[in-house]
């Protein structure tokens, strides 16, 4: 079968650009089959015009997709039983409705994001510090500055994130 | 929860209100969705991301519960007595604020007129 990968923005950042995307490939025949590593998997299919959508919900039970289905709304795919992807013919209602379910839906992933980033922010300043203290041996602290590298990498990519929804957040409360 | 939370000042949202008053009977939640449409001819509808948060909330405030022993899409829902106390208290508010639409534009009609 015929495979395209395409990147993603990351969704907590271009969570629309990246649903206007997997459209735009869609009506060429090119349609989301699977998440990707930072981006998505396309299989050769019909040309057909689908809107996208991204819900968050961690270990979704049989009730949750039968609402998405009841409304028109496939599921196409997962990413660790948690970030959830749906498509429905160009025109269906959107999976959001209301103003503070849609607001729910970020403040949620703020929330998850900030409970891994804050602890490891506080990691790696203490890990570099404890590291570049004199009075550690040489090879402990070359240790501990390398843990503290990981725990900045966990920091980027839940910090990131993190800024993403609470920029997606103050928009949507301005607007 | 999240801090946008109306149910947390006593107060329904539209998509609350319609949910709370379509399990004034057992339903199925699936079907609360389509009773809705019915119900407003299509006037006011609920996303399904929506309706999944929604009925979450309402569940975990104690304003509506599981009824009989329906399990994954056959969850049944009704409302429970504070979720029927609550609706009525918001069907007053709701009424109170077309009296006051109704008085002002009223009084503007009468002065133009």
């Amino acid at each position: 079968m015929k495979k395209k990968y395409v990147t993603s923005k990351g969704l907590a950042f271009g969570e629309e650009k990246d649903m206007g995307k997997l459209r735009y490939y869609a009506k060429q025949g090119w349609v989301l089959d699977r998440f990707a590593p930072l981006g998505f998997w396309l299989k050769k299919g019909e040309e057909q015009d689908l809107s996208f959508a991204v819900d968050y919900n961690k270990n979704p039970d049989d009730e949750y997709f039968a609402y998405f289905e009841q409304a028109g709304w496939t599921h196409v795919c997962s990413e660790a039983d948690y970030i959830h992807v749906f498509s429905a013919a160009e025109g269906t209602k959107p999976i959001y409705s209301d103003r503070e379910t849609t607001l729910d839906k970020y403040e949620v992933e703020k929330k998850n994001t900030g409970r891994v980033a804050l602890p490891s922010l506080i990691a790696t300043i203490l890990l570099f510090v404890l590291g570049n203290l004199g009075s550690i041996p040489g090879i402990i602290g070359e240790i501990l500055i390398w843990l503290g590298f990981l725990t900045m990498i966990v920091f980027i990519f839940s910090g990131m994130p993190y800024v993403g929804y609470q920029y997606k957040l103050s928009k949507l409360k301005k607007g | 929860m999240a801090r946008n939370d109306s149910l947390e000042i006593g107060e329904l949202t539209d998509t609350s209100f319609y949910i709370l008053l379509s399990l004034v009977e057992a339903r199925h939640g699936y079907l609360i969705m389509q009773n809705i449409e019915e119900l407003t001819e299509g006037g006011f509808s609920i996303g399904p991301a929506s309706m999944y948060t929604t009925i979450k909330k309402l569940l975990s405030a104690g304003l509506i519960e599981l009824y009989g022993d329906g399990k994954g899409k056959r969850k049944t829902y009704i409302a429970t007595n504070s979720g029927l106390q609550l609706l009525e208290k918001d069907i007053q508010r709701r009424e109170l604020m077309i009296v006051h639409a109704k008085q002002v534009l009223n009084q503007k009609g009468e002065k133009s007129g």
